[in-house]
């Protein structure tokens, strides 16, 4: 922090510019990515642990427990989910864990749908009906016969998700609802850029396009893994 | 150009003449040949049929005629339609051209029709497209496009949706939206592929009675010899890409040339009932994928013929002296295919009294949807109602047999008659409604599931579905590692050795043990299904059309295996198929099913010859090559009066009342045959010869 480099912008010495406390933001940018990612990748977590178990059970009983857990999933689904997040955050001291369990668990319903919907059309495949007839109990089927062909699919949502945990964890920093000032985060640093836009725009700027490289960079990965997992490629 | 016009005369001018055609896919930096170098001709009002195994190149030649085979592919060679070159036209005349002077009909007619559009419009369409009437007139000719289909109910069936319409007349549909502009030219792709026999056989009617009346030609793409015998003048066989074998229909299936021709009839179970020992002719090995010519004969790695000269180059289309054209420099100096026969095993003696499988009454009727989405309510009353919609869709109804200890018991009947269900009900993947399965003498019903274990070790199932009766993330060696794990039938050492057993059994390499399902060709992964069912040791095996989605000679070899391990272990199975060519060759008994009932039980020689079934008869009739079968109620089937009959709609017999109303229970002829009939059949008295016209009023559209 140089309190005399003020409002730099981009150059050799300070690569994104400094802010309005002569703060560097690369360095901040280098920081605050600990934060993001640690924060999507903890929420997606958190969902894909809830949500996939949820999903197989659902699609492989069908019937009573099928519509049991899809109905419940369902009322989650119906709330806007910024406001339930704001709520949990609301009403109690915000903390990086909190925030983790309230975005992931928003997610548990997307992903156990998805695992459901791609469950159900596996269930029609004649290899499990093979694993039926030799009596195969509960957990190999799931796991063994099942979710090996899910996951590819999986990966996919799971990318996706973390993109979205990434940019609502920005969004409720930006609100003021996340991450606490004067911890380097990328949503709070747009959002304390935001006076500056006209005058020293990279304070914004710099966090924002992290953000986008970030996201289209994590949808590849997902891409990459589902392809990796493919026995069809390769091998 | 001029030269050849001054040749030919203009009468004797083909309506389509192909050209050296070649199509050549191109994936990245690998080239895939589809088709190579063919040349045919067909005259107008002529009917040419190409036939091949998948992967043979056949759809891709039709695909290379409608320009549908998309950017990847590079189609050279000249295409002559009505004279002109329809390779060189821009994408939009192509496009003009089908449905107006091309018409084409594909496999999958359940499929192929827009689930949101009534059926009328849809054949109006291309009317309006190409023709330029206005709707109300292209509708008004759309209902007397179906008439002519030989639909009764043409009007009501113009204002269906497709999901009303069984699969038959979904496929009148399609043939009548092919020919509504009148075009010279009808591409059929496997257009009877999905369909029962009888169903088939109606739609082959069909299409010989338009070809006579409107004089339209027909290209026909089958992988069936006994369809195109049927509808077609000449056959040109396909093979890797090739054209091996081009002429008259009679004369390349009665005299086939070709070793491949040969081998592909060969293959072809016959209909009567096989002894023990009988085994199909095979082709052995498998069709190259990316074969090369130049290298010699594509066919000489699995010809039985083949000797050092077929390997020396590429073989030329030579024409024979009476226009028979062959890619086979030796094939005047050929004999018949080699058949194969094992020792004559003697025919063994079952008693009934000891049955391993023994089925009684058993009954099993399907609720059509469980849970929240069940509840429908209604307000026809005046007040909303909250009901469950109950409709019950009986599959298996009040069936009995039994199958003893190395008896093979054939099972077949239509799509949908509920032999599939009973298979299932046999393995307790479904329970029965009411009735009894036993297996070795216990009572499976009284059994917890998870008291099941024993049994699910002495009884497995082989599926249909090739593509999904494997898991595409298991490798061989781990999906039938599994059973033996599960089961621990072998030491997790000697595992590994057990597996190469098990692929041995099957006749599939040792190595293959490291494979994905996906590099496996289809019959090599029915090959490893059975090697699976195998791995528990059992004693039973439903075999649930195990050969339905094979190719003929694949299906051949795949019918052998299954009666070497049935010889070789002293295996049970019970064997379903559509197919009573394929269930005669490999059942010591056969039991024929229709809407969840057996309507004749007995063994293969008694069930095949007369006295028969109606049912029966109508199966045989359709199955067999020339015979003119019956034509029943065409279309949709009517639904079954309860108490009746369930064949009484159908049936070209029907006493009246008594069919109607009283159920026939099954009567024993002999001691082991029996019929469900009301009629008087008499062991030595055939039912009368087959009748042509059905009470009209007994079809319902």
């Amino acid at each position: 922090m140089h309190v005399r480099d003020r409002f730099q912008p981009p150059n050799l010495h300070y690569l994104a510019g400094t802010d309005e406390y002569g703060r560097d933001v690369f360095s901040r940018l280098l920081i605050g990515s600990q934060l993001s990612l640690a924060l999507g990748a903890t929420a997606t977590l958190i969902s894909m642990a809830v949500g996939v178990p949820l999903g197989l059970i659902a699609g492989y009983r069908r019937g009573v427990t099928d519509e049991a857990i899809m109905r419940v999933l369902d009322v989650m689904l119906a709330f806007p989910p910024i406001m339930l997040v704001l709520l949990i955050l609301a009403v109690t001291p915000p903390s990086l864990l909190k925030t983790a369990i309230a975005i992931g668990v928003l997610a548990v319903a997307p992903i156990a749908r998805v695992t459901r919907s791609v469950t159900l059309d596996l269930m029609s495949g004649e290899f499990m009906e093979a694993a039926r007839a030799r009596g195969e109990r509960l957990h190999y089927m799931l796991l063994r016969e099942l979710l090996p062909n899910v996951w590819p699919v999986l990966m996919v949502e799971a990318s996706l998700r973390v993109v979205f945990a990434v940019l609502l964890g920005a969004v409720l920093s930006f609100l003021g609802f996340g991450v606490q000032p004067p911890a380097a985060d990328w949503g709070l640093m747009i959002s304390n850029g935001r006076a500056f836009v006209d005058t020293a725009p990279w304070i914004s700027l710099a966090p924002g396009i992290a953000m986008s490289i970030t996201v289209i960079a994590i949808s590849l990965v997902g891409d990459g893994l589902r392809e990796v997992l493919d026995p069809k490629v390769g091998r | 150009m001029s030269a050849m016009s001054a040749l030919a005369s203009p009468s004797a001018e083909p309506l389509l003449e192909i050209r050296n055609l070649t199509i050549r896919y191109r994936e990245d930096d690998r080239q895939v040949t589809a088709a190579r170098d063919i040349s045919f001709a067909l005259r107008r009002g002529g009917s040419l049929a190409i036939v091949g195994e998948s992967g043979s190149g056949k759809s891709s030649v039709a695909g290379a005629i409608l320009d549908f085979l998309g950017p990847t592919a590079e189609v050279t060679g000249s295409m002559l339609f009505e004279g002109q070159d329809i390779a060189g036209l821009a994408p939009a005349q192509r496009r003009q051209m089908l449905g107006w002077r091309i018409g084409a009909v594909f496999q999958d007619p359940f499929t192929a029709l827009n689930p949101a559009l009534r059926v009328g419009r849809q054949i109006a369409e291309p009317m309006v497209q190409h023709l330029g009437l206005p709707l109300p007139e292209a509708l008004a000719r759309a209902e007397l496009a179906l008439r002519e289909m030989g639909i009764d109910r043409a009007a009501e069936v113009a204002r269906a949706f497709p999901h009303q319409l069984s699969g038959g007349m979904k496929q009148r549909a399609l043939i009548a939206a092919a020919l509504a502009c009148e075009p010279p030219l009808l591409i059929l792709d496997e257009p009877t592929t999905a369909l029962d026999v009888t169903v088939e056989a109606q739609i082959l009617r069909l299409l010989s009675r338009l070809r006579r009346e409107k004089g339209v030609s027909l290209l026909f793409i089958s992988h069936n010899l006994s369809v195109v015998r049927r509808l077609c003048d000449d056959v040109a066989v396909m093979y890797a890409s090739q054209l091996v074998e081009l002429g008259e229909v009679h004369r390349v299936l009665e005299r086939p040339a070709h070793p491949y021709s040969k081998g592909l009839l060969a293959s072809r179970p016959p209909l009567a009932a096989a002894s023990r020992g009988s085994r199909l002719a095979a082709i052995a090995g498998q069709m190259p994928t990316t074969a090369e010519p130049d290298a010699g004969c594509v066919f000489a790695p699995r010809c039985p013929f083949h000797e050092p000269r077929c390997s020396t180059g590429p073989q030329l289309l030579t024409i024979t002296p009476d226009g028979h054209r062959v890619r086979c420099w030796k094939a005047d100096a050929l004999g018949p295919w080699p058949r194969q026969q094992v020792a004559a095993a003697a025919a063994p003696v079952f008693h009934r009294g000891d049955a391993l499988v023994n089925v009684t009454q058993v009954s099993k009727t399907f609720d059509r949807s469980g849970g929240l989405t069940a509840w429908r309510l209604s307000v026809a009353g005046g007040r909303p109602l909250l009901y469950r919609s109950p409709k019950r869709v009986p599959a298996v109804n009040d069936v009995s047999f039994s199958i003893s200890p190395g008896e093979v018991l054939g099972l077949v009947g239509e799509s949908g008659c509920g032999k599939s269900t009973l298979g299932r009900l046999l393995l307790q993947l479904l329970r029965q409604s009411g009735g009894s399965v036993e297996f070795d003498g216990a009572d499976l019903a009284r059994l917890p599931a998870q008291a099941l274990s024993p049994f699910r070790k002495q009884a497995q199932i082989v599926f249909q579905n090739v593509g999904s009766s494997l898991n595409p993330r298991l490798s061989v060696g781990e999906a039938l590692d599994r059973p033996l794990a599960l089961f621990r039938l072998a030491k997790p050492g000697d595992r590994t050795k057990r597996v190469e057993a098990l692929l041995d059994m099957v006749r599939l390499p040792a190595a293959y043990r490291k494979r994905f399902p996906h590099q496996l060709s289809g019959g090599e992964r029915q090959r490893v299904a059975i090697a699976r069912a195998l791995a528990t040791e059992p004693r039973f095996i439903v075999c649930d059309e195990p050969v339905s989605a094979l190719d003929v000679s694949v299906q051949a070899t795949i019918v052998n295996l299954l009666a070497d391990l049935r010889d070789a272990f002293g295996l049970s199975y019970l064997f379903i198929s559509h197919d009573l060519a394929v269930v005669a060759q490999l059942s010591d008994r056969i039991a024929v099913m229709y809407r969840g009932r057996i309507c004749e039980i007995g063994t293969a020689a008694e069930v095949l010859a007369p006295p028969h079934h109606p049912y029966t008869q109508m199966l045989l009739a359709s199955a067999a090559d020339d015979e003119p079968a019956p034509e029943p109620a065409a279309g949709m089937i009517a639904a079954a009066t309860p108490g009746g009959c369930v064949f009484a709609a159908r049936c070209p017999y029907t006493l009246g009342a008594v069919c109607d109303t009283t159920s026939p229970p099954l009567r024993p002829l002999t001691a082991s045959h029996a019929i469900a009939c009301h009629l008087d059949i008499l062991p030595n008295a055939a039912v009368p010869p087959v009748f042509v016209h059905p009470d009209p009023q007994r079809a319902a559209i």
